[in-house]
Formats: structure tokens, sequence, C-alpha cells
């Protein structure tokens, strides 16, 4: 995310080594400059330095909000099934999940390749146009893109997708504010584009949008860009009237403005100018020096320039350099290239910056320098000999194709990267690229080389070329493609003849003729194939003749003949050759797909065989197949229990019983005895103390009974009749007996007896061994009392008895040591510590390690804190509470000790943890100068777990200050998440009412060119609209903050969609003809011409107006607003037409709506309702139950090449079920309407069957939904997905006909089959309706469901998420205790309350978890925490210091780890 | 069904990183060297007109199928072939349920 939430900055070097720092070297600039009045002083706009490679290049591998996003996403899902049709705030809410995806879909572009391809910048501009209303940052996000991230790119191609972004996303309602005007006049430096800064200035003012400071700089740093001082003054003396501070940033342009217009004298003069203002030159400065002196080919001065800059104690990087040999090349001045190339020192991050650098060098046109360039990339050394060949260069191959670069050059490229070794197959990849692309001629030219090289020509590599001409049917362009193929004396085989040439023909004859036509030799095979399906629907006896013939090639039967076959089987009275083929086919298995045997195939090809005849053919043909099966019988073949329960389905649905007794002939006899069911259900006892008693009147020992009561009373605390009990017992406690009263003693504190009973335990059997939670209740409990030779003496025990620890007895284990570091005993946990870790007891952790140094702390002994952290170090790999010994070390001075510490961190655990160690050290202790050293240290990058670490600590204790400063300091950090660190200002703003430092930190995102988050702006506005300020850009709709009902707008935030676009006035008149231009082809809604006389100033206001109804829910009186137009003879546009028409149906007003849509009709040409509305179309019809209308909209869509959403696919689905036509055959239409969509649009794969077998319900034939359902769960490759939602109707509508033969079902897949997932499912839906004995009964019949625990957990999940479940969740746990762990029920029920905000209850459940010795997971006790502190009440415990995702993020991986 | 495919032993392999260049016949060929090669599904993207870098070779001995696991590297026109026993599809609910449920209740 990094990459494209942060601006794109640069690694900055430091020169001087950070360990000196922390004595008395700091060098660095004055604080004031850091922090001080000129917000940004430091922070550079570095436009000028931008235009070729301002990438951020491979940021962290983390998405920030992935679990946020996909967490509503999976809302999202289910809401398809189960809401009602909230239809407009569906959109709304989709927005910000939009922006979430769109971004992640760049950022993982930016992550592969440094960069974003056009396509994927104009696919997600496509999917934002198509949701509607666009939102404030995903207009930033679009207009950020067009810089220079698209290396690809020409200048004026992006600046020209900037303005089409622009308009677009005007038209469709989204706000821009002084962020979008400052993003763009970014784009415009980074491409060079011309446009006039007063212009631009005026239509901010009409817009009603404030300039700032940051605005100011850009616009300066254009006029600089085209060398007009006198302009850049102008604005340098708006700023100053306006009291704003000049930065370093001003000045750098301010030199390069110079050097542009020709005076260089005072471009160098600026240095001093900026000295002489308090403001020292930095890197960016140099480069603007260097890069100016490029320009001039002075390569002399440069030399210099660069001197001066090391003597300064700074340095380049090798972007800054890539920059001045851009600058070079540009001007032509190669000679001095390879000069520069060999000042680079190829440092982290060299290779995406200098891959970027080619691709715009190509852009440019500057192929050699690119390819000089790229031959002094480092070649990777991967692993080792295994390692794949080399293949440098790659991209820039793949570039050349892209801009159609003259082969013969291309291929000189190729044969220097092939005799540098650099890549093994430069041609063959060159190739690739012009396929991919579907450049035919270019490919030919390529293949010709391919073939002059020696290297094979294959069929396959014309396959590309032949899938447009195949898909089109157009057997001309095939031909074409064949011919060449002839030229190249590459002959077609089977595979390219059958899938690549013939599907383009009408007809086998029309192929066959033409390709003889154009000379190519038939090869047989291809039409073998053909002729085969051909026989099976019309000579069975030639068919049998043909397959019979050993020679005959295999194949896949089921996919290649079955279906005519089947065809064949139903026309044909044949019998005998029928029978035939069907033994052959039986028998032989050349013929059946790889894991499954002939004998499979055949069986289902007989199931599909009746499938596929109707009742009529049934029964016309029943003597025919009951002969059929009979002969089959005497040529032995068999089939499985399971077809033949299939086609028994389908005869009986169809009411063709008898033929159902010679099916059942063909099954093995030795199957059918998988019909007894297996029954066995035990009774459970209840009242244990009566059973007991029963038991011992009969003189029956106690057994299970008296276990569970004793377990019951010890757990009840009611110790006293426990021991009594015991006592009565005596002959029949056993280990777990004692275990359970050994541990009650333990929670009692009761030392002696918990020992007695240990001792007596094992006096009596010294063979059992307790589990290791009752074994550390001892230690525990010995450890407490000091007894620690005993304790030692327990933990001898458990070695010896091999007893294993698991996570949360180390989290017992943690708390013993921790007790003693408490209070101090150094030698008590010292000892305990060693004993365990020497016996190996379980891994050292730091976490275990760190009681130990917290008693050092705790006697004020940072010496010897340290000693002990570095032993822990060396000796278990921990080095524990590092941070508090260093800013401890750091309070104190003591350098020597300091240095100590760092070099012993640096040399265990590398440089980079040190760094940060020392980054938070000085930081916490406000040393911020020193800090700031560290965090420019060379190669540094963003460890974004360790910065939120330390955001939320000040967030926590409200230092603003710290917090500030971190920001700040991070700025050039790489991969630093700007928009994260910004958020965490805004979260302590939040916290502290502090709305001035909201905004400034507003200005201070748009300086960095940040892209905000949603959450982000929402933060931000809610801070400013509760202290009553303007929010001066637009709120992410959707998911409004509380309290917010009244959005505050800017007065006049209408009058900014105003009229034609603006900066056509300095365009030329053919860029505006470009930029008018209908965006996309798939665009539905069309755009208005050019010269569209309906967008005048009328057009536009009524426009405007309606709009803004719209957007504040009040379509209606758009309409009126809209007829009141059309009446006047005013016009709108289509998009205006669009967006109301979508708003009236979501206000539920389908009439109205479609009146506008045929006044949009009649208006604009070539008006089309877009996706989004005509979903809302299609979920209007449903809600007034309109099924034909919404059919008739779903094809129309599916016509216009729309993608129907899931939403309205699933109501349209479940209206069919509903409804009073109960319309099975209508669902089916749906569902092989959508099948063609594919992975465009993934519906509950149950959509279809579950609702298939509602409307067979509903029309009184259950039977037939058995039928569908069944098919389902026995599919072969059947996932088991949830029937739920059928047995929810079914007991909501108390339809018991349904619900008897639908759990019937359920037990026999379950019986049969092993497939639990519909008694599941059914046990589910009862206990969520709370028959909870109807439940139980299930649970009786079907033990097996109790063992779902996957699907159980998922469930619990699902009630945990909701308030007010507790009980549900409490009592599905007590009727399944080992449906997880007992640990991660209470995280379950912590979970419940947390969410309740039930405070009491979770200090009960925490209280009782640590009365049985166990221990609370750290996420959970955070919960607990965050309870404590919402009422108000101090927590009685040390919170976890770590985040909440850090927590969950350990619990996930303990249950992976535990899963496997 | 279900209930019937899942038990019978298939020998097969599962090969990917096959470079672009190479097409059904020369994976055939090629792993022919160890065994009769049964069936080789090499699938082709019907959107792109390339194969998709991995394709399945089925065996009809257990022999052949050792033989081809004991050969590394597979080196093929200059391209590491990555190859493995094919795992076969085992349905068991939990392991893909479980793993998103988990997720969420925490």
């Amino acid at each position: 995310m990094a990459a494209l939430l942060r601006s794109a900055r640069l690694l900055r070097f430091s020169p001087s080594g950070s360990l000196q720092i922390v004595g008395t070297k700091r060098n660095g600039p004055p604080l004031s400059r850091l922090y001080g009045g000129a917000v940004g002083g430091r922070t550079t706009g570095p436009c000028t330095r931008q235009v070729a490679c301002g990438v951020g290049t491979a940021p962290r591998h983390v998405w920030p909000s992935a679990s946020s996003s996909s967490g509503t996403m999976r809302c999202y899902a289910v809401s398809t099934e189960q809401r009602e049709a909230e239809s407009s705030l569906g959109v709304r809410s989709k927005q910000a999940q939009q922006f979430d995806w769109a971004l992640h879909k760049l950022d993982t572009s930016v992550k592969k390749t440094g960069r974003i391809t056009r396509t994927q910048l104009l696919r997600i501009f496509h999917d934002i146009c198509r949701t509607g209303y666009p939102s404030g940052n995903q207009a930033l996000l679009l207009l950020r893109s067009c810089g220079s991230l698209m290396p690809e790119m020409a200048y004026a191609e992006r600046t020209e997708l900037a303005h089409r972004i622009w308009d677009k996303l005007q038209e469709l309602g989204a706000l821009y504010d002084s962020s979008h005007y400052n993003a763009l006049l970014k784009v415009y430096l980074q491409n060079e584009f011309k446009f006039s800064p007063t212009t631009f200035l005026a239509k901010m003012e009409a817009a009603n949008v404030a300039p700032n400071r940051v605005t100011y700089q850009r616009l300066i740093a254009s006029y600089c860009q085209n060398g007009d001082i006198e302009g850049a003054s102008t604005i340098l003396g708006f700023m100053k009237s306006k009291d704003l501070p000049i930065t370093e940033a001003v000045f750098n342009s301010l030199l390069t403005g110079h050097a542009k217009a020709g005076d260089m004298e005072s471009a160098v003069n600026i240095l001093p100018v900026m000295r002489g203002a308090g403001i020292e030159p930095g890197p960016d400065t140099y480069v603007a020096l260097l890069t100016a002196y490029a320009d001039k080919g002075d390569m002399e001065n440069i030399k210099k320039t660069m001197e001066t800059v090391e003597a300064a104690d700074s340095s380049l990087m090798d972007r800054d350099l890539m920059q001045v040999i851009f600058s070079l090349a540009m001007a032509g001045h190669h000679q001095h290239i390879p000069e520069l190339v060999e000042c680079m020192r190829q440092e982290r991050g060299f290779v995406p910056d200098a891959m970027n650098m080619c691709l715009s060098l190509i852009t440019q046109g500057q192929d050699d320098t690119a390819f000089t360039i790229l031959k002094t990339f480092p070649t990777l050394q991967a692993d080792d000999v295994n390692s794949d060949s080399p293949n440098v260069g790659n991209f820039f191959l793949r570039h050349l194709v892209n801009m159609e670069k003259p082969v013969e050059k291309i291929l000189d490229y190729c044969k220097d990267l092939q005799d540098a070794n650099l890549h093994s197959s430069p041609l063959l990849f060159t190739l690739l690229c012009a396929l991919e692309d579907k450049k035919t001629g270019f490919s030919y030219e390529l293949m010709k080389a391919v073939k002059e090289q020696g290297l094979p020509l294959r069929p396959h590599f014309f396959w590309p070329l032949l899938v447009q001409p195949v898909k089109d049917r157009n057997p001309a362009g095939v031909l074409e493609v064949v011919k060449s193929m002839q030229e190249f004396g590459v002959a077609a085989d089977l595979e390219t003849v059958s899938r690549h040439i013939l599907p383009a023909f009408p007809n086998m004859e029309a192929a066959r003729q033409a390709l003889e036509e154009v000379g190519c030799s038939l090869e047989s095979e291809s039409f073998v194939s053909a002729e085969i399906r051909l026989l099976a629907t019309s000579d069975l006896a030639a068919l049998y003749t043909t397959l019979s013939d050993p020679s005959f090639p295999p194949f896949d039967f089921r996919g290649s003949l079955k279906g005519s076959l089947v065809a064949g089987f139903k026309k044909s009275d044949n019998l005998e050759d029928m029978v035939k083929i069907t033994e052959f086919l039986y028998n032989d298995p050349r013929f059946c797909r790889e894991n499954s045997t002939p004998a499979e195939a055949v069986s289902f090809f007989l199931y599909n065989l009746i499938n596929s005849m109707g009742e009529q053919d049934l029964r016309a043909q029943e003597e025919k197949l009951r002969k059929y099966f009979h002969k089959l019988k005497s040529q032995n073949i068999v089939i499985s229990f399971n077809i033949y329960r299939g086609i028994r389905n389908i005869l009986a649905s169809f009411n063709v019983k008898s033929l159902i007794k010679d099916v059942l002939l063909l099954v093995d006899p030795s199957d059918t005895a998988a019909l007894s069911l297996p029954r066995g259900v035990e009774s459970k006892l209840l009242n244990l103390e009566k059973d007991l008693f029963q038991l011992k009147e009969e003189g029956k020992p106690g057994g299970a009974v008296f276990k569970q009561l004793l377990m019951l009373l010890c757990s009840e605390d009611q110790l006293e009749r426990a021991m009594e009990l015991k006592q009565e017992y005596e002959d029949q406690l056993d280990a777990g007996a004692y275990a359970t009263l050994i541990n009650t003693y333990c929670r009692h504190d009761n030392v002696e007896e918990a020992i007695n009973l240990k001792t007596e335990m094992s006096r009596k059997d010294s063979s059992v061994v307790l589990d290791a939670s009752k074994y550390l209740a001892l230690v525990k409990i010995l450890a407490k009392h000091g007894r620690m030779d005993e304790a030692v003496d327990m933990l001898k025990e458990m070695k010896e008895n091999k007893v294993m620890l698991k996570e949360q007895n180390i989290n017992t284990l943690f708390h013993v040591f921790n007790t003693l570091g408490a209070k101090g005993d150094i030698e008590g946990i010292r000892r305990l510590q060693d004993t365990v870790f020497t016996l190996g007891l379980t891994k050292p952790t730091s976490n275990l390690c760190s009681p130990l140094v917290t008693a050092y702390l705790e006697n004020n002994d940072t010496p010897g804190a340290l000693e002990a952290a570095m032993d822990c170090q060396k000796r278990f790999k921990q080095m524990p509470r590092i941070h508090d010994i260093v800013v401890a070390l750091v309070e104190k001075g003591d350098t020597d000790l300091l240095q100590k510490a760092m070099d012993f961190v640096t040399q265990e655990r590398g440089e980079m943890t040190m760094l940060y160690d020392l980054f938070f050290a000085f930081m916490h202790t406000a040393r911020y100068r020193e800090a700031r050293k560290i965090i420019e240290t060379p190669g540094l990058r963003a460890r974004a777990g360790r910065l939120q670490w330390y955001a939320e600590k000040c967030i926590v204790n409200l230092q603003m200050e710290p917090l500030e400063n971190m920001v700040e300091l991070t700025a050039k950090l790489f991969e630093c998440d700007r928009d994260e660190m910004y958020s965490y200002i805004l979260r302590l703003c939040k916290e502290t009412n502090n709305f001035q430092k909201a905004e400034a930190t507003w200005t201070k995102m748009q300086e960095e060119n940040v892209i905000p988050r949603e959450r982000t702006l929402l933060l931000l506005a809610d801070i400013l609209k509760s202290n009553g300020q303007e929010v001066p850009f637009e709120v992410p709709e959707g998911i409004e903050p509380r309290g917010a009902s009244d959005v505050l707008r800017r007065p006049s935030a209408s009058s900014m969609i105003r009229g034609e676009t603006w900066y056509a006035d300095v365009s030329t008149k053919e860029e505006v003809q470009v930029l008018t231009e209908a965006p996309s082809s798939r665009m539905a809604v069309a755009d208005p011409a050019p010269a569209d006389p309906t967008r005048d100033r009328a057009g536009t206001n009524h426009t405007t107006r309606m709009l803004t109804l719209c957007k504040k829910k009040k379509a209606k009186e758009a309409y009126g607003l809209l007829k009141d137009a059309d009446q006047k003879g005013v016009a709108v546009n289509a998009a205006a037409y669009d967006i109301l028409i979508r708003s009236l149906m979501a206000a539920g007003s389908l009439e109205e709506a479609m009146q506008v849509k045929d006044m949009a009709v009649s208006r604009v040409s070539g008006f089309q309702l877009n996706d989004n509305a005509n979903n809302l179309l299609i979920l209007t019809h449903c809600k007034k139950g309109q099924t034909k209308e919404g059919m008739a909209t779903l094809k129309s869509m599916l016509q216009a090449d729309q993608v129907p959403s899931k939403l309205a696919i699933a109501r349209l689905v479940q209206t069919l079920a509903q409804g009073p036509e109960a319309d099975a055959a209508a669902i089916q239409e749906v569902a092989s309407l959508t099948k063609a969509l594919g992975s465009t649009l993934t519906v509950s794969s149950m959509l279809f069957p579950n609702n298939t077998a509602l409307a067979h319900i509903r029309r009184g034939d259950v039977d037939s939904a058995v039928e569908v359902l069944e098919a389902v769960y026995t599919a072969p490759e059947s996932l088991f997905p949830s029937m739920s939602y059928v047995f929810r109707k079914v007991l909501e509508e108390n339809h018991d006909q349904a619900l008897d033969k639908l759990s019937a079902m359920a037990e026999r897949l379950a019986n049969h089959f092993a497939c639990y997932r519909p008694n599941t499912d059914l046990f589910l839906e009862l206990f969520e309706m709370d028959k909870i004995e109807d439940a139980k009964f299930l649970l009786a019949r079907c033990n097996a469901v109790a063992e779902q625990k996957s699907w159980m957990l998922s469930y619990v999940t699902k009630l945990s998420k909701k308030p007010g479940q507790v009980d549900k969740v409490k009592s599905l746990f007590s009727l399944f205790p080992d449906c997880t762990e007992k640990d991660s029920q209470n995280t379950y029920m912590m979970k419940c309350y947390d969410l309740d905000n039930d405070l009491a209850s979770a200090k009960a459940l925490h209280e009782q978890i640590l009365k049985e010795g166990a221990d609370l997971d750290e996420l959970s006790l955070k919960r607990l925490a965050g309870l404590y502190r919402r009422a108000g009440v101090a927590i009685p415990y040390t919170e976890p210091p770590e985040s909440f995702k850090f927590y969950a993020e350990k619990l996930k991986e303990k249950a992976e780890t535990s899963r496997e | 069904m279900a209930a019937t495919s899942g038990f019978k032993k298939v020998f097969e392999l599962y090969v990917s990183k096959i470079p672009w260049t190479l097409a059904n016949k020369e994976m055939r060929e090629y792993f022919g060297q160890f065994g009769v090669v049964k069936r080789c599904l090499l699938p082709t993207d019907k959107e792109t007109g390339f194969h998709k870098g991995f394709c399945w070779i089925t065996y009809s001995a257990e022999e052949s199928l050792s033989n081809a696991l004991h050969t590394d590297p597979h080196v093929l026109e200059g391209a590491k072939l990555q190859v493995q026993r094919n795992r076969r599809h085992q349905f068991i609910p939990e392991s893909t349920q479980k793993n998103k449920d988990s997720d969420e209740a925490l």
C-alpha cells in the first residue's frame, strides 16, 4: 500500500554513521526547522525532480486494511442471500470497499513492477464510473496515477488521461477540493504540461476552492519549469502577501527557473540566497542545479557540484543521478552518460528505479541510453546453480514491442543481451510479447528470425493469433494464419486443427474445403474425432467398428463422445450395437479420464443417458431400456449403488418406477449392504447423584457417574462434598479424579492439601501422570509460597514423565515467573527459568525471559538488566525488554553501556533492529535530533509494526509532540505508509478534539501528495464537524460517522460542476476534441458530443442542482426539476439522467424512474441504462414481484454485455422461487444465462440449487426438491456447500412435509455418503430458531453432526459478531464441549461480552478462568481491558502491550500451527 | 461419484513452470523417457491462446512415476521444470472452511 499512499519520496542518505551519533557529533538541522512555524520547511516539494523517475517502489508487503475490507466484502456476500434490498445504501457502502480494492490493485502493480499500466488504470476508472457516485479519494487516486507512475505512456497521453478522468468524475458528481487541484498540478508538472497558472487559479476561485500553500508552490514550479521567472515572482508575491512560509521547494523551483531562462548565474546564486533566508540547500537543491548543468551538457560543473555535495557531508542517491542522466539524454549529451552511470552505487531499490527510467527513456525515444543503463543492471546471482537462467531485460524488450520499435533494432538488442549472457532467450521472449499483444505482422517478422536462428517454430506459437478470428467466426482470418503457418513450414497438429481452426467454420465440409483450397494437408486425426461424434448419432455399428480398432487413438470418452453417444442411444433401436459399445467402453481403459475407471465412466454414462430423457422419452423407450439393462447384466456390467440411486430418483420422479428394479439388477450385491443404517445413541445421565446412589444400592461401582459428579463438585467449589465422595470411593479414584482435586486445591491456594493429594496419587500408582496444566498449577503455588526446591522437583518430574507444554501452559509459566519478577526475586526466577530451559520443557521465548529483566529494572539495576538481556540472547536467542533497557540507558546518559548494548543488538539482530530500538529510545526521551539522524540512516526501511507500536503508545498517552515528530521524521523513510502515519495524528487530534491541528495535517498530506483512505477523511471530517468547522472536502458517503446527519457542504460546491473544460482555454482545439471523446467504448452512458448544445450554462446549472438533490436523497424533487427543465427545453446530459434514474429507483419510485428513462432515450441518442441502474431496476422489479420484467432486464443487460450484480441475481432468483409461480425452470434459465459470465460473477454456488429446491417445494413437489439437492451433495466434486437457506425457509413456513423429506434426505446423505453438511445445516437452523429439543433429537440420531467442528465454529463466529448472542454461544458450547478448545471458547465468550459491553460477565469469566488455573489469551485480555476502560474502571492487570492486530495474528498463527 | 472414485491409485505428476514455447507434444516426449505416458493435460487459456504453464502427466505404472520423481532437475530447452507428485484432490471440508472461520473468530 505504501507505494501509493506515500508520496514519491526518496530514501535519504545521511552521511554520518549512525553509531557515532550517540556521542556528540550532531550536525543535523536545527530543531526549529524540523518543527517550527515553517510548516514543512524541510519537506521539499519534489516536483522538479520527479519528472522522470519519481516512483515509490517496492513497498512493504502488508496491505493494511485487508482484514477490514475482506470483512465488509463478506458481509456483502451474506447480504445477497438474506438482507432486504437496501440498494442505494448498498451502492454507497460499496464505495469504501471499492477504494480499498482499487488502491490495492494499483498498489500490487506498483509492488510488482514499480509502475501502473494504462490498462490497469483504465479498468479501475471504468469500474469506478460504473458504480456511480465516485468519491473524493477515488478521484484523487486516479488523478495521482496519471503522472510519473506511468513511465510507459507519453507525457501528452498521460495529461489527456488525467483530464478525461477529471471531467468524467466531475460529471458523475465527484466534488473536487484543494487536494484534487493540487494533485492535478502535480500531474502537470510531472508531465511537463503547459497551462496557464492564472487561469488555473481563476478556475479554482470560480469553484470556490481556496488555493493553499501547496497550490502556490506547485504553480511556482510550473512557471519555473518554463523559465518564467516573472510569473513565478507574481505567485511568490501572493504567498508573501498571505504570509505563507517560503520553503526549500520554492527555492529549488526558482533555481530551475533561472536556469531554464538561460541565466545560470542567478540560478547558482539561489544557494547563497537560501542560506541567507536560513534554509540550507538540501539534496533536492543540488539535483536541481545538476539538472540545470545537464541541460547544458556542462560536465565540468556537474562534477564540481557533485564534489561540493560530497564535501558538504551530504550525498546524492542513485535516483538523483538518474534524474541528471535523464536530462543529459533528453538534451542530447549522450557522451557524458557513461561517466555518470559509473557514479551510481546500485543501492537498494536501484533496479526498480532504473527500470522505470529505462521505460521513460524508451517512451521518449532514447532507446540506446535505456540500453546502456540496462546493461549496468546487476545480474541476479539467485540462489545457486539450480536457479533459472538469467533474463535481464524482459521489461525492456516488452516495452520495445509495445512501442512498436523497428524489428531490426530489437533483434540487435536481443543479440547483445544474449552475447552479454544477460538473457538466455531474448528473441523468444520478444516473440512472446508480440504474440501476447496479438501483433500479427510483428510476430511473423520475429518468427522469421527465430527460424533463422535454428530455433523450433511450433504449431502452438500461432494459437494466440488464431484466438480472435476464431472468436469472430472469421474463416478468412483463420486461413491467413494457416497460410503463414505453411509458409513457415509448420504443420497444424490435431489440437491446432480441432480447437483453433475448425471452430471458425460453420461446418466440417466448409472447413475441409477451405483448408484444402489453401493447400493445407488435412491431418486425419482431427477429423477422426469429429467423425466418431457423427457416427455416434448416425451409425452405431460403424462407430463400434471404428472404436474397436486397436489402432484407434485413446481419447477421453466423457469429454469427446459422451454427449453424442447419449443422443445416439436415444435415437437408435440398435440394441445389439448399443450393448456392444457399452461393453466395449466398459472394458477398455483407453477411453476414460485419468483417476476414474472405464466402469465408472460407463455407469455415469448410463446415468446421463437416463437423465437426458424426459418423462415422455422414458415411457416411450421403457421396453428398449429394460432390454438394454438386462443385456448389460448378462455382460456382467456393474454399476455402483450411488449411480443406481441417481437413476432411481430420476425414474421415480417421472413415475417410471417399473424400470427401477431393472436398474437395480446392475448393482453389485455387496454394495447394497450399505443400506443398513448405523445407530448408536447413548442416553445421557442427568441426575448424577441419584444415579450414583442407585448404583450404590445395586452394589455396582460408581465409575463414570462418580467421576462426573466429582468434577462437577470441584468446579462448583463444593470441596467438602468432593472430599467426602473421595473418601467414599477411595478405590475408584483414578488419575483424572486426583487431577481435578489437585487443581481445585491449587486454585484455593491450599498448597498443603494439593501436595498431599499429589503424593497420595503417586504412592498409589507411580505410573500415573498429571497433565501439564495441573503440574504447572502445582509449580505456581509452590513458587508462590517460596518452596523453590519442590517447584524445581515438580518441573523435573514433568520432564521425566514427558509432559508436553501447550501454549496456554506456557502463559501460566510466564505468570509464575512474572509474579516473582514483580517481587524482584531475581534468584527465584533464575532458578526456575534455568530449570525449565535446561530441561527443555519449552523453548525460551522473549515473554518467558522478560520477567528476569523486569526484576532487575524493578530494582533499578540497569546494567544488571542489560547483562541479563544479553545473557538471554546468548543462551536462548531472546532479547527481552530491550526498549525499556535502552530508554533507561539513554535517560541516564550512560553512553558506554549504550554503545555496548547497541553493538550487541547489531551483532545479534542486525543493524535495522538496533536502529529502531535506538530511534524509539530517542523518541521516548524527546531527543528528536538524534532520532532524526537515526531514521535517516541510509537503507533503513519502514517497519510498519514497530511504527504502529510507538504511535499507539503516543495516542494512548495523549502525546502529540512525539507522535508528530515521528510522522515528520519518517517522511522520507522507505516504504512508509504515509496515510497510516497521518491517520495516527488525526486519531490523537480526535482524542484531544484539536481541529486546528487536524486541518494543518490535511494540508501537509497534500504537500506530501498522500492519498488519504476514506477512513482517514472520515476521521478528519468528524473532528472538524464536531468542532463546528466547515469540511473543505466531500465526506465519503455510506459510512458517515455517527451523529452526522447533515453533511456540511461548501455553500457553492455545486458551482464547481460548471460548464466546459476550463483547461481547454489554454489547450489547442485539437486537444478539446480528444478530451471530450467518450472515455471508453464500454461505458454504457453515452457521452455528449463535443458540440452538444445541451452543455450550455442553464443545462449545467440544472444538472448541478439535480445531482445535489440526488445526493441528498431527494430524488423526487430532482425529478420535478428535470421535468421543469425539460419543459423549458433545457436539456441535461446523459450521466445526469442516469444518476436521477438510479436515485429514483433507490427511493422505490419505479414509475418515475421509467419515465425519466423514456425521457433520456428521446433526448439523448443511444441512451442506455448502465450496469448499476439496470441492477437497481432488477431489484426494484423483484421488490414488486415482477419477475418477468426482472428476467427481461437481466437478459437485456447480458445482451448489452453488462455485468449484473450478485445482489440482483440473488434477489431475482429468490423472487422466482418465492413468487406465486415458483418457477424452477426460470431459475435454471437464470443459472444458464449467468453461467457465461463465469468468473466475473461469483454468486454462491448454492444460490441456484437452493432456490430451485424451494420453488419445487412451493409447488408441492418436494421430491424434485430433494433430487436437486441430493444431486449437489452426491456430485463427485461436491464441496458440500450449505443448504441452510432451504431449511430456514421451510422452517419459517412450517412446511412439515417438506421438512420431513428434507431431513430424511439429510439423514440418508449422512448415513450413505458420510456427507454431514445438510444435517449440520438443519441442526444449526433448528438451534438458531431456538428449537433446541428438535436440534437435540437430530443430534441424537446423527452423532456425526457434533464432529463437524469447522461448521459449528463458523456458526459461532457468525454469532459472536452480533451483539446479544452470548446465551446462544454458551448454549452451543454446552452442547458441544469439544467443538473447540476450552481457551478458544473463552475467546469467543469474551468477544461476545465485549460486544455486549458486559463488563460484569466478562470479569466473572476471567475470574473463573483464573480459578481454573488456566489463562486467557492476550487478545481477550485486551478486549477485557477495553471493557474496563470504557467503564472507567482501572484495569487490574497489565494490559498486553501490543496492538489488537498483533494478538489476533498471533492467535491465528497458533490456530494454524495446532491444525497442522 | 465422490464416494467411489477417490480410492484408486493414480500415478500422476504435476508439472509447472513450463515455458510457453513447449506444448503437449514436447511434454509427452520428455516425460515419456520415464515410462509410458497415459495422459498429458496441458490446459490452454482460451482467451490468450497460451497454455497456462502447468500440466498433469499421468503414467500407467508407479515405476514410471517414481523414475520421474527421482530425476532432478528436469531441464527442457534450457528451462527448469518444477515437477511434483500430483496430490489427489482429497476433499476435506475442514481444511478450506476452517481457515476462513478461525480468521473471522478473531
